[in-house]
Order: structure tokens, then C-alpha cells, then sequence
């Protein structure tokens, strides 16, 4: 065998088990968002009539753009809280920051159907914040303002994929030598001047990386919204999934999941571009 | 020193990481506490206080099925993932190798897509090539799930290493083979314990993927999540807590791995 | 010259870990004073609690005679050149150097100007626009100097700045740094591992080891008379026999050399003969000390060669000479039988043990 034919045939045999078990499949999945379901039987087809039934509809368009809503919001959220706490694990030192980035950590490995179906016993009309909220004098008696509605998943999504903002976050504000820190405070910089001048727009990119990484993850979770969601909590993950339930329309339901790959694909790049130019 | 400001904000800073890892830990707390009374109406009944739900765990015989599938699925698809990982690892890192992007790219998209897509692309394709949801179609989809991750560190570990090594050991007359299995294995073998462990903890949670593929082999989230909409029992809230203390334990295990790695 | 920075009996230590020992040490206004010792000797302690990266365990560090002890590091009126130096890679050239005239809230014209002006005494014009990382090791070592320099501060640290540039480089820029001091008229604390740097650049010098302070002086104080074993074999090479005092002389296998008042009779110590200060076979002073060595090695290094030789009288002392290059020393041979002289008045007596 020549050097060539042989570093081809190695490349083929590297190269097959991610094909077939990655790409092939996502190829599959994009090429039935094109076929058609008739009597509950799919059937190879070529039609766009799955994306112009998509479109054309009332709610479907609707109920995307306010899911893009929601996750953008819950990525918010997950900055806005994991920032501050990032930077405080950051500014210990030694043992105690370390056990504090272990303890922000350890909530990535929770069981997810557990944190659902905790934030579910919180949110709840019986629940733990409609309690105290009692016990305290803010409410007359116990509301469903926290359960089943999108603001039930807005809370739910944002406390399970905080620990996830964190990180990226930390990582980031990691990479800052101390020495830049230093030079700052050396060249006369307040805390507050460090911060505004070197420390933010380093950490920036990682920032940006960690909220698009929350809001990919909020994007495909249709379980939570489920869950707490009730009848008026639908997002495109939600109604994806039915497609493959009750209303069997695979290749309506592959459609769907075409666009909100597309969303995800495009947030992924712009992560990687971010990513890239950081460590230039 | 610190200004009065500074402090201020330094407290604010830590009651905010407080309050926020209250919430986070709030399911071991919930889960602990609902397994160990009953809880009414939202009343926390504490006569009713006891132990015994931890002793009854075992006795739930969907629930130990679930377990035993998980654990299956878990073992099998973190050994063919770790396999896979080195092999993909060892020749991505070969000078001659072809589609070093391209191969990265399909190991890594299962991990960075939404799970959805994952999820609903392999059942689709599963469906036309004729395996059915179950066991095998688990298994396949948390291997090519947690493959990104093992694949992750080994490869990091690979290149940190120089090249002289492998160079050095074929100088002296070693085979391939010989140098994969005393220069090059006894360096990349802690980042593939760690790596495993990793994908272990992810495999043991993995939902969103899961509910397309499981049918009505349930792993345990899925099975939680069936019944979760009828709300969990005392015994499932016990059992809870031990997963969740134990999924803690594997963390802690993985962090404290990952930073000895560091240090070298 | 007045004081400009004062350490008073100024100490650090982590946990029980003490890095330095109680310490003074007064910094004279103008002048290029180096500190100089081996890696653990404590001298990037000092610069850092001067800086006010570090507080001090104890003691007081005053600057122009205020206690400067407990004021924060943006508000210490001096400025640091970084060992790494830690310039900003998301700020261009001309945004690094004019980052302490930003933070003081100067006219963008004013800015401008200055960093123009500070640039051009570094030699780095129409380089504005350029980032760190597309800049080479010598020019970031330029812009942490005008970075440094803009704001006028009366004193400025330097961390082991010259570390990370090759040899060629390094002696370059030490000559730059000399002037640019003489220019500015700017006091430098300058730290360093390399002796050689030390003794090129500085008005003084301060040996350290192991926390403490073993020598202040200029760099010929420290060359001719060390002041402790330790400075003798850090600073310069030079050659060490042991002996006892007696008669006031130390007593050593070679011969006896007069010994300072100050050492006991009867203590151990040392002379440290520098191996310029060996001759070989010329005629004798009657102040010689004269013995037969046999030649082990030759090594010619270009001006100088350097003869190793074992004294007959004392095999295990093996003494170094450094001599002028010329015909007669290539000539020589190992296992040569030779005459070494040494002049008694070129031998430093030193106690054995540390003070």
C-alpha cells in the first residue's frame, strides 16, 4: 500500500465512528425535516411544506421568538449572578477559593429531574416561597405567580444552568495574570479603575462565552418548561418534543429542531469566534 | 487596605454567593428533608419524623431496575468512550493525520448542540437503520455524548507532552505498540481515569437525551421524571438524597483529581 | 543626598515562614541602588512590600519622610517595571503608557504629548498603535519602562526586568537603563539575581541571602572587600582557604596571611583570594606568599585564561588564577610543577562562620 493510500485508510477508520454516530445522524434528521408523515407513516419526500406550515402558523413563530426571549433572559440572569460570585471566588486565595469553586461546581453534577422537581416544591401553591412569603406578611395567602407560567421557568432554568455561567466565568477572570492586577494599582488605579479598565474587558469574552453557553443549554431543555411550565408556559423545546409523543409528526418536529439548531449553531460559532480572539 | 466601600461591597459579594448557593443546594436539603418527614399541605409534619424510608429503599423494584440500567448504561458507554477517545486522541495527534478539524468537530458537536437535537437526530436515525429505542440506542447516545470530554483531557494531556518522548522511545527500538503501552499510556492514563469519572457523572444524570432513546427501558432520571408528575414518595425522596449525595462524592473526586493534574 | 525611601526594621513572614528578617535600608534620592541575591534571598519581598503588594509584618516603610506603611498601592506616588512586564494585551501601545495619565484624569492633548515624549526617551516612536503581543521582547521591555516613566514618579522598581531577554539584549539594555537613570534623574531600586548586571548598573548595591542584609556598598566595596563568606563566593569568583587565627595572622596550609583585629584568637576563618590577584612565577614581592602547585587544567577564555591548581602543601584546595593570555601561560601543561605567589595584602580575612 502506498504512504498516501495508507494515511487515507487511516484516516477512514479514525474518522468513522464519529461519522456514523454524529454526523450521519444529525445529516439523517436534516433530511427528514424535509419528508412527510401520512396515515402515522413517514414518507421520503422533498417538500419545505414542514418549514411553510412552521411559518405560516399563528403561534409556532410566536412561541420561538418568545423562547428566544426566555433563554436570552435566563442567560442574563445567569451572568448577572454568576459574575459577582465568579469574582468573589476569585479574589481568595489558596485553600478557601478552591473549596469555594468545588462548592459552585458541585451543583453541575446534581441530578437535573431532582432540581426541577425541587425548584417545583419551592415555586409550588404550597411551596416553600409562597410560605414564607405568608409567614412574612407579603401575601395575603398563597398565589400561583411562581408556578406554571413562563416566569416559573424563567426561575427554574436560571437556578439550574447558573452553575454553568459560573465557570466559564471563573476560568476567564483565571487567566488575568495578577501581574496586570498589580500594574493597575501600581500606575495609581483605584479598585474600582482596576476593575472598570483591566479586570472587566479581560474577563469579558469568557462572560460572553458562559451566557451564550446558558442560553444554548436554556434553548434544548423542554423538560423543565414542562414541568413547571403549566398550559401557558410553551417554548419550541416543549412543542418539539410533542411532536415526537402524542402528535407523531417527526419531520414537523425535525423542522423545528433544524431552526433552533440553526440558533444554536450560530450562537456556537459566535462562541468560538469570542473564544478564539481571547487567547490571541 | 480596604476602603469602607470595598467592604461594603465585599459583604453584599458574599450574601449574594450565600444566598444563591442556598439555592443551589436546596435539592439536597428538600430531598433530605421530605424523606425524612411527611410533609402536608405544606406543613412540615416533624412527629412523623424516621429513618425507615432509607431501609425500605431497595424494596422499590422499578426503582433498583432503574438503577441497575443506569449503571449499565453508564459502565458500557463511559469503557467504549474512553477506548474511542484514545484512539481518536492518539491519531489527531499524529503529525500525518488528515481532518484534524473535521474529526474534532463531530466529537465535540453532541456535547455543544441543545441535547434535543442530539437526542431526536439519533432516534431518527436509529428508526430508519433499524434500532429500536431501548438499552442499545442509550448506550450509543451517551457514548457519543460524553466522548467530547474524555477525548478533551487525553488529547490536552498528549500534547502537552513532548515530542521527543515518542521520538526518543522509537530511537531506542520500540514498536508502536511498545510505545503506547510504556511511554505514552502510563502519561495519558490519569486523564482518562479523570475523564471517566467525568463522563460516568454526566452518563448517571444524562436526561434530555435519554428521553428520546429510553422507550421503556427507563434509566433512573427518566424514571424520576415519570414520577415526578405524580410527585415523588418519602422513599424516592430517600433514594434521592443518596444519589445526590453520592453524584457530590464523584465531584469532589473528579475536583480534587483535576487539581492534583493541575499541579504536575 | 537625602533619604527619598526608608525601611525601618521592616520584616514578612507567611504563617511561620519568615522570608525577611527584620531590615533597614535607606534609599538615597538620584541614585541607581541594585539588590542583588540568589532566588529565597528575599529581595523581590522587599520590592513588593514597597510597592505595596505586601504588607509587612512588622516595621515601617516611610517615602520622602511620610509613613507609607498602610497606604494602598494606587496611592504610593511611585512605579513598578514588572518582572513579566504585565502589559495590558488589550491595550494598544500608546493606551499601556498612557494609562496612568488616564487614571490622574489628564487632557487627552496633555496624554498624548507625554506618552509621545516618554516613547521617544525609550526609543520606541511610531510604535503607538501597536498591542503586546505583536512586540518583541525588547520593545515590551520598553513600554513597561515608559509605561513607568510617564506619570514622573521620584522612585521607580524595577523586578528583575531584563531577565527574560538574551544575553546580547541584556547587555544592551543595561547600559540603556544606566543612562536612561542618569537622564531622567529618577531614583531606581533595581532588583536582580545576576552580579554582573549589579556591579554594571548601580550607584550601590545590597547582597541579600536568606532574608537578611549581608552587605551595602558601592560595587568596588563589595568586589575588594566582602563583607562575609557568602558575599565573597556570590559576588565575583574567588578562591577560599580555611585557618585558625593565631598571632593575630590566620594560619592556613599555605602560609599565614595578617588578620583584623576583630577576630578572636583562636576562631575559625577564612581568606578569599580573587584568582586575578594569583601570579605565576614572576619575581617575588618580599610581602609574597610563595608555594609550588602542580597545573591541573588550562582553560583559555579569550582576554584571560585560567590556569586550575593543585598546591603541593594542601592537595585538596584547589586554587583558581586568572591571568592575561600570552604565550607562556598556553604553554603550560597539566601536571606542570609551577610557582604561585600571592601578595598577603590581596587576601580578605573573613570569619568562617556567618555574623
Amino acid at each position: 500500500m502506498s504512504p498516501r493510500l495508507a494515511r487515507i485508510g487511516l484516516f477512514v477508520a479514525a474518522a468513522s465512528a464519529p461519522v456514523v454516530f454524529v454526523l450521519v445522524p444529525i445529516a439523517a434528521f436534516l433530511i427528514m425535516s424535509f419528508w412527510r408523515v401520512e396515515t402515522s407513516q413517514l414518507v421520503p419526500d422533498m417538500t419545505v411544506a414542514n418549514y411553510a406550515a412552521f411559518f405560516a402558523s399563528d403561534t409556532y413563530p410566536r412561541v420561538f421568538i418568545e423562547t428566544l426571549q426566555l433563554c436570552a433572559i435566563v442567560a442574563v440572569i445567569g451572568v448577572a449572578l454568576g459574575y459577582p460570585i465568579a469574582y468573589l471566588i476569585w479574589r481568595q486565595h489558596g485553600r478557601l477559593r478552591y473549596v469555594l469553586l468545588l462548592l459552585f461546581a458541585i451543583p453541575l453534577f446534581m441530578s437535573y429531574i431532582v432540581k426541577i422537581y425541587t425548584m417545583r416544591s419551592i415555586l409550588g401553591l404550597q411551596g416553600f416561597l409562597n410560605q414564607g412569603l405568608v409567614t412574612l406578611g407579603i401575601l395575603d395567602q398563597p398565589s400561583l405567580l411562581f408556578i406554571y407560567n413562563r416566569l416559573a421557568i424563567l426561575l427554574t432554568m436560571a437556578v439550574i444552568f447558573l452553575p454553568f455561567a459560573i465557570l466559564p466565568i471563573y476560568l476567564s477572570l483565571e487567566r488575568i495574570p495578577r501581574s496586570l492586577v498589580h500594574a493597575s494599582a501600581d500606575l495609581g488605579g483605584a479598585p474600582l479603575a482596576s476593575f472598570r479598565y483591566v479586570i472587566l474587558p479581560l474577563s469579558a469574552p469568557g462572560t460572553i462565552v458562559g451566557a451564550l453557553f446558558v442560553f444554548v443549554l436554556a434553548l434544548g431543555d423542554f423538560i423543565t418548561p414542562q414541568m413547571v411550565g403549566g398550559p401557558s408556559g410553551f417554548t419550541i423545546g416543549r412543542v418539539i418534543w410533542s411532536q415526537f409523543g402524542l402528535a407523531f409528526n417527526w419531520p414537523f418536529g425535525a423542522a423545528m429542531a433544524s431552526l433552533l439548531l440553526l440558533v444554536a449553531f450560530v450562537v456556537i460559532s459566535l462562541a468560538a469566534l469570542i473564544a478564539r480572539r481571547q487567547r490571541v | 487596605m480596604a476602603t469602607r466601600g470595598e467592604r461594603i461591597f465585599d459583604i453584599f459579594l458574599w450574601l449574594l454567593a450565600g444566598l444563591v448557593f442556598v439555592v443551589l443546594y436546596a435539592p439536597v436539603a428538600i430531598s433530605a428533608l421530605f424523606s425524612i418527614v411527611e410533609v402536608r399541605r405544606g406543613d412540615i409534619l416533624w412527629e412523623t419524623a424516621t429513618l425507615e424510608w432509607y431501609a425500605r429503599l431497595w424494596q422499590n423494584q422499578s426503582i433498583m431496575d432503574a438503577i441497575r440500567l443506569t449503571l449499565v448504561v453508564g459502565a458500557t458507554s463511559v469503557v467504549l468512550s474512553a477506548m474511542l477517545a484514545v484512539a481518536l486522541a492518539l491519531y489527531v495527534t499524529r503529525e500525518d493525520a488528515l481532518g484534524r478539524r473535521f474529526i474534532e468537530l463531530a466529537v465535540y458537536l453532541p456535547f455543544l448542540l441543545p441535547p434535543i437535537v442530539t437526542g431526536l437526530a439519533l432516534l431518527m436515525f436509529f428508526s430508519q437503520v433499524g434500532v429500536s429505542r431501548g438499552a442499545v440506542a442509550v448506550i450509543i447516545g451517551h457514548g457519543a455524548f460524553v466522548l467530547a470530554v474524555i477525548y478533551r483531557l487525553v488529547v490536552t494531556r498528549l500534547q502537552s507532552l513532548p515530542a521527543s518522548l515518542v521520538e526518543a522511545s522509537s530511537d531506542l527500538g520500540a514498536t508502536r505498540w511498545q510505545t503506547f503501552r510504556h511511554v505514552l499510556w502510563p502519561q495519558i492514563a490519569p486523564a482518562v481515569v479523570t475523564g471517566s469519572i467525568l463522563a460516568l457523572a454526566l452518563s448517571f444524570d444524562e436526561t434530555l437525551i435519554t428521553s428520546f432513546l429510553a422507550g421503556n427501558e427507563m434509566t433512573l432520571p427518566i424514571r424520576l421524571w415519570a414520577m415526578m408528575r405524580v410527585g415523588f414518595t418519602p422513599e424516592i425522596n430517600a433514594l434521592v438524597t443518596v444519589v445526590l449525595l453520592v453524584s457530590i462524592a464523584l465531584t469532589i473526586v473528579i475536583g480534587l483529581r483535576l487539581r492534583a493534574g493541575g499541579r504536575e | 543626598m537625602t533619604v527619598l525611601l526608608e525601611l525601618d526594621a521592616v520584616s514578612k513572614s507567611y504563617g511561620a515562614t519568615e522570608v525577611l528578617r527584620p531590615t533597614s535600608l535607606e534609599v538615597k534620592d538620584g541614585e541607581f541602588l541594585t539588590i542583588l541575591g540568589p532566588s529565597g534571598s528575599g529581595k523581590t519581598t522587599i520590592l513588593r512590600l514597597v510597592g505595596g503588594f505586601a504588607r509587612p509584618t512588622a516595621g515601617r516603610i516611610r517615602f520622602d519622610g511620610a509613613d507609607v506603611t498602610n497606604v494602598p498601592t494606587h496611592k504610593r506616588p511611585f512605579n513598578t517595571v514588572f518582572q513579566d512586564y504585565a502589559l495590558f494585551p488589550h491595550m494598544n501601545v500608546a493606551r499601556n503608557v498612557g494609562y496612568g495619565l488616564m487614571l490622574r484624569r489628564r487632557p487627552k492633548r496633555e496624554i498624548e504629548n507625554r506618552v509621545a515624549e516618554t516613547l521617544e526617551v525609550v526609543g520606541l516612536s511610531g510604535m503607538l498603535d501597536r498591542y503586546p503581543s505583536q512586540l518583541s521582547g525588547g520593545q515590551r521591555q520598553r513600554v513597561a519602562l515608559a509605561r513607568a516613566l510617564v506619570c514622573d514618579p521620584r522612585l521607580i522598581l524595577l523586578d528583575e526586568p531584563l531577565a527574560a531577554l538574551d544575553a546580547g539584549l541584556r547587555r544592551q539594555m543595561q547600559l540603556f537603563l544606566k543612562s536612561l537613570q542618569r537622564q531622567v534623574r529618577t531614583t531606581f531600586l533595581f532588583v536582580t539575581h545576576d552580579q554582573e548586571e549589579a556591579t554594571t548598573m548601580s550607584d550601590r548595591i545590597v547582597v541579600m541571602n536568606v532574608g537578611h542584609i549581608e552587605q551595602i556598598g558601592t560595587p568596588r566595596d563589595i568586589y575588594y572587600a566582602p563583607a562575609s563568606r557568602f558575599v565573597a563566593e556570590f559576588f565575583g569568583d574567588n578562591n577560599i582557604l580555611g585557618g585558625t587565627i593565631s598571632d593575630g595572622r590566620l594560619q592556613c596550609a599555605l602560609g599565614a596571611f595578617p588578620a583584623p583585629p576583630a577576630l578572636v584568637e583562636g576562631s575559625a576563618a577564612l581568606a578569599a583570594i580573587r584568582p586575578e590577584k594569583v601570579r605565576l612565577g614572576t619575581a617575588a614581592e618580599p610581602a609574597d606568599i610563595v608555594f609550588t602547585a602542580a597545573v591541573i587544567d588550562v582553560v583559555f577564555a579569550g582576554a584571560i585564561t585560567q590556569v586550575l591548581l593543585r598546591p603541593n602543601a594542601s592537595p585538596e584546595a584547589i586554587i583558581t588564577a586568572k591571568l592575561t593570555s600570552g604565550a607562556a601561560i598556553g604553554s603550560l601543561a597539566p601536571d606542570a610543577s609551577v610557582e604561585v605567589r600571592i601578595a598577603r595584602e590581596d587576601a580578605v580575612i573573613l570569619p568562617a562562620a556567618s555574623p
